[in-house]
């Protein structure tokens, strides 16, 4: 019977906080922009700037010395690749180089004069490549698309050859590919940049805005003095727990709507890949929800100004973005920032989302993450208990403080 | 009557003065900025991932597939991290994100080789991860190609043919490639030199915002004007004065790290880089000035220039080229002076150019200090009109 009320006690304290905090959310219109507006906004805009995938016929000047038969067909195939587009014929190295800095070709190929005659004396022939390294992109499509051409070429050319030495045929075939390979581009088989990096920044967008609406609600509550107000009188003594986990399922339950806009339904809206089962993905996202509803409760009283928040907030963001290891591959982080980037949630679930949505994961294969994730909900419970505490004995004995200085006056 | 000279020394002494008692912005914003420098320099301190892992599903067990092992073993970018038996093994442990790529060899694929057979293998990459999948991805076609020469080599060998024959025959063409100014492909100099610049702006512009804001919440606004002999623009020069000084000095600092210490590559002028650089930090601070008197309320004006500050990264267009992007963007990255900037260093570290190619930058650059005229006498206005709260 005891245990019935203690759990009926329980539930009615946990209501009572998250009524009260969801109360203060929807009467903070900063902490109502960072999660609504910024929360939403960032995903489309950030759709909107990345809108292809790669970059198609990159502009590129030929310099042909060679004036052959062979070099024009080198260029009229490079021509056709998708990453390559011959715009400019010029007449020598400065005029490409020119065009090249005036940022009319991204790219320059070059056949010297003695292209057509090495070709001919069966000897091997250079073809020069300069690359624009302004942005890898443009480096990535314009040495893809020539290392492409000149395989193909190379076939063409070495069949004549064997035709020469009179290897003709089947024989020549095999000779021409003695191994041949193929290749297969797994999970998001056209994909590029976006389909790259948006992932990693919705999962960062969730993360953020919940620190820092988390963050400014304990800002304003600082600012106006109202620190206790959220906490009901009679959790102030004890049951710190509570209070963490009434106030994390108020923002868990407004997180999960925000997760089922940018999370499950940006990814199908902008064709970005999608293909994890829903009710594994949400599995998955559970605790890394609740971690972060830990996290921000922890930290909610670092914060002494608005502003402050803000500028950690941008700062954060970025070093953020590289720790969860999308673009810098993990494999290749000094050990003590990998280390350093287990301790945030944005990482794991970078990670975890990229691969259940991407590359079609099951919970199985991102079981450390997972595991991880849950590991970081304890941690931080825990801290969060201990920093509502702290938070709630500071402001008591102030206003105890407060009070025995308006007695005696 | 003070001259103008005196006013601004007195909003410059001010300054100093409520520096010295509250230095923690300025502290953090430095440390920030210094953090972000050791952070990307040591997690990028390759240059380029090397020994990415991958695996072989090999069901061939020959002669060949060890001899591919050994290839793939001899290179910088990718390491044999497992030997798999089949192709479902290797999948989950590229889901499990223990291996970026794999190479698949089918049983018997030696011996339909030396039956002259053409036999297949194929070469897997995860293409969900850029940089990884492409680098591991372009390592293993390499290795194919020249395994295939490899084999041709030694046929023709047998059939009694000269080396040099045999290299005209297997490799009739070869590409030179120039990565221009950037010939190690170093992901490091390619990124951190606008990131970094990046993040001193977003320093730059918040605390610019921040620091003007600041006074009209204290109500030490009316004071800080009349300190300037009610000239907003000696207000503001004398105000702004010692935050440009330090960031634009902590952007040289910044640029003597990456191309002195570091060795990032620089083809051109040391001196347009660190004119540039100074432009930059003033034009940060103009745009901060300009948006704090479109929206004076502090808050909102440092939220709006949080925005503009970290859009900066993506319209710069360092990563994801600006000639990619929908018309309309093209036409805004101007008004970012990151992307002046960038436009800046690419000219002369990269290519080198002469001055006449960053003039056009330099000059946009230039035109952001007009920005704070078009706000100033909105922002004593507002000075002007408020109650004083003090």
């Amino acid at each position: 019977m005891k245990m019935l009320h203690n759990i009926k006690q329980f539930l009615e304290d946990l209501a009572e906080v998250c009524q009260a905090e969801w109360g203060r959310i929807f009467g903070n219109t900063g902490v109502l922009l960072i999660i609504f507006v910024a929360g939403v906004g960032y995903p489309l805009i950030f759709n909107g700037i990345y809108t292809q995938e790669n970059l198609y016929d990159v502009p590129v000047a030929v310099v042909d010395d060679a004036r052959c038969e062979e070099s024009e067909r080198f260029i009229h195939k490079m021509d056709a690749t998708p990453e390559i587009e011959v715009r400019y014929e010029a007449s020598s190295m400065a005029e490409a180089k020119r065009l090249m800095a005036n940022r009319k070709v991204n790219g320059i190929i070059h056949f010297p004069s003695d292209y057509g005659e090495r070709l001919a004396r069966l000897e091997t022939a250079r073809v020069g490549v300069f690359c624009d390294m302004s942005s890898f992109l443009y480096y990535k499509s314009v040495f893809m698309g020539a290392n492409f051409t000149m395989l193909d070429e190379m076939k063409q050319i070495e069949f004549t050859r064997y035709g020469l030495t009179g290897i003709t045929g089947e024989q020549a075939n095999t000779l021409v590919n003695p191994v041949g390979y193929d290749d297969v581009k797994l999970f998001v088989p056209g994909g590029g940049f976006t389909s790259f990096l948006i992932p990693a920044l919705l999962i960062l967008v969730i993360q953020q805005t919940l620190f820092f609406g988390v963050g400014m609600l304990g800002g304003t509550a600082r600012e106006e003095g109202a620190e206790l107000s959220a906490v009901p009188a009679r959790l102030r003594r004890r049951h710190y727990d509570r209070v963490v986990l009434g106030r994390a399922m108020a923002y868990t339950v407004i997180y999960s709507a925000l997760v089922a806009v940018d999370l499950f339904l940006i990814p199908r809206l902008f064709n970005l890949p999608h293909i994890a089962q829903v009710d594994q993905l949400a599995l998955f996202l559970l605790p890394f929800l609740l971690s972060v509803c830990f996290l921000s409760i922890s930290c909610a009283s670092l914060f002494r100004h608005r502003e402050s928040g803000i500028i950690t907030l941008v700062f954060s963001s970025i070093i953020l973005l590289f720790l969860s290891g999308f673009a810098w591959p993990q494999s290749s982080m000094p050990d003590f920032w990998r280390h350093f980037s287990y301790l945030f949630p944005s990482t794991h679930a970078v990670q975890g989302f990229v691969r259940m949505n991407s590359m079609g994961a099951t919970l199985h294969e991102v079981s450390f993450e997972y595991l991880m994730l849950w590991a970081l909900t304890l941690v931080y419970f825990v801290t969060a208990c201990l920093s509502v505490g702290s938070g709630v004995r500071r402001c008591a004995h102030r206003h105890s403080y407060r009070r025995r200085v308006h007695d005696t006056v | 009557m003070k001259t103008l000279f005196d006013k601004l020394s007195n909003v410059l002494q001010r300054e100093l003065t409520r520096i010295m008692a509250h230095p923690r912005y300025l502290i953090f914003a430095t440390l920030g900025i210094a953090f972000s420098y050791v952070f990307f320099l040591t997690l990028m301190r390759d240059g380029q991932p090397q020994k990415l892992p991958i695996a072989i599903v090999d069901e061939d067990g020959s002669y060949l597939s060890r001899r591919l092992c050994h290839e793939i073993e001899a290179t910088q970018g990718v390491h044999v991290a497992r030997v798999y038996n089949s192709h479902e093994e290797a999948r989950a442990a590229m889901q499990r994100q223990e291996i970026y790529a794999f190479l698949h060899i089918p049983h018997g694929t030696y011996n339909d080789v030396l039956a002259f057979k053409a036999p297949h293998i194929v070469l897997y990459a995860n293409n969900a991860y850029l940089l990884s999948g492409t680098l591991s991805y372009k390592q293993l076609m390499t290795i194919c190609n020249l395994a295939a020469g490899a084999v041709q080599r030694e046929v023709l060998r047998k059939k009694g043919m000269g080396e040099e024959q045999i290299m005209g025959l297997i490799m009739p063409i070869e590409i030179d490639a120039h990565l221009v100014g950037n010939p190690m492909a170093n992901y490091q100099s390619y990124l951190l030199t606008t990131i970094l610049p990046g993040i001193l702006g977003l320093m730059v512009i918040l605390l610019t915002v921040f620091s003007i804001g600041i006074e009209s919440r204290e109500g030490t606004d009316r004071e800080w004007l009349a300190t300037a002999g009610n000239r907003m623009g000696v207000a503001m020069v004398g105000k702004l004065l010692p935050y440009a000084c330090w960031f634009a000095l902590l952007q040289l600092v910044g640029n003597l790290v990456l191309f002195g210490f570091c060795h990032f590559p620089m083809q051109g002028s040391y001196l347009t880089l660190a004119v540039c650089s100074i432009l930059f930090v003033l034009a940060m601070m103009s745009a901060g000035v300009f948006f704090y008197g479109l929206i004076p309320q502090v808050t909102n004006a440092v939220c709006v220039s949080a925005f503009y500050g970290i859009l900066a990264f993506s319209l710069s267009g360092f990563t994801y080229p600006v000639s990619g992007m929908a018309r309309p963007l093209q036409a805004l990255s101007v008004v970012f002076p990151l992307r002046q900037n960038y436009l800046v260093y690419v000219n002369e570290a990269l290519f080198g150019l002469p001055l006449a190619n960053s003039y056009v930058h330099l000059c946009i650059l230039a035109l952001f200090l007009l920005l704070p005229l078009l706000t100033n006498s909105r922002i004593k206005k507002q000075i002007l009109s408020h109650e004083n709260a003090a």
